[in-house]
């Protein structure tokens, strides 16, 4: 699956593969840990970022599950 | 404004489902997406997983409508939320699109849950709320939007059984070892 801004597709697969083994052999067998795939996350989150401020993309303003204290910031 | 929603049952456990519905996308029933991103992922005091994604899709107007519009941009850029709870075992995503929001807004709400009386089955409610923005055309594109709302869920369940089937008939690792 491509990332929004083309560059990031290697990053974005490389967390992926990460995340997806953490979710399915960790967070679903009920293992409580931190913040999984952390250094891939952010390598590929600078890469996205600067992407969608490029194509102008209006990530944020839109808050549509309603008000919800549990949410994380983001 | 129209209001739509449906139920489907997978035959698969609840997590055999949700770990095809973290990674629906690409799929070759839905090539209108043609982008995914996470945006933002934490884990909250609950344990519950918020995911907040960036998809980006291709949903192709008819060329009529798109004239009539003076609508040319094709690419939508759509924001999800989902969160799941592993105690509970509910998954819950939302979405509405970010783009094109002056024509249109598709707000819809997912919940996979196991069957009540059967943990080997996983129930999907899924609804949506279509407002087409302006005057003349709203009833014609909402009723077009919803029909297309019903091809697209049928496609979205076949999407995950496509995944649950290669990837238990794979049952490759996901990394490369060595």
């Amino acid at each position: 699956m491509n990332s929004v801004g083309e560059a990031c597709t290697e990053l974005k697969r490389e967390y992926d593969q990460c995340f997806n083994r953490w979710f399915a052999e960790s967070f679903l067998k009920g293992e409580r840990g931190g913040e999984p795939c952390g250094d891939s996350f952010k390598r590929y989150q600078l890469c996205v970022q600067r992407a969608i401020r490029e194509k102008d993309i209006p990530v944020d303003g839109v808050d549509f599950m309603g008000p919800n204290k549990d949410k994380p910031e983001s | 404004m129209k209001i739509w929603s449906t139920e489907h049952v997978f035959s698969y456990p609840w997590e055999t489902v949700i770990k095809a519905a973290m990674r629906k996308y690409p799929n070759p029933m839905n090539p209108s997406v043609v982008g995914v991103d996470v945006l933002d992922r934490s884990l909250d005091t609950e344990g519950r997983l918020h995911s907040h994604r960036l998809l980006s899709t291709e949903w192709g107007l008819p060329g009529i409508v798109r004239a009539i519009l003076g609508n040319t941009q094709t690419r939508t850029y759509v924001k999800e939320h989902s969160i799941v709870d592993p105690g509970e075992k509910k998954m819950e995503l939302c979405s509405t699109n970010i783009t094109l929001t002056n024509l249109v807004s598709v707000d819809e709400r997912l919940v996979y849950r196991p069957h009540p009386d059967n943990p080997e089955v996983t129930i999907l409610t899924q609804e949506a709320i279509i407002t087409v923005k302006g005057v003349s055309l709203s009833s014609y594109l909402e009723g077009m939007m919803a029909r297309r709302m019903s091809a697209n869920a049928r496609k979205g369940w076949d999407a995950i059984e496509w995944i649950i089937q290669n990837s238990e008939r794979e049952n490759l690792p996901l990394c490369d070892v060595g």
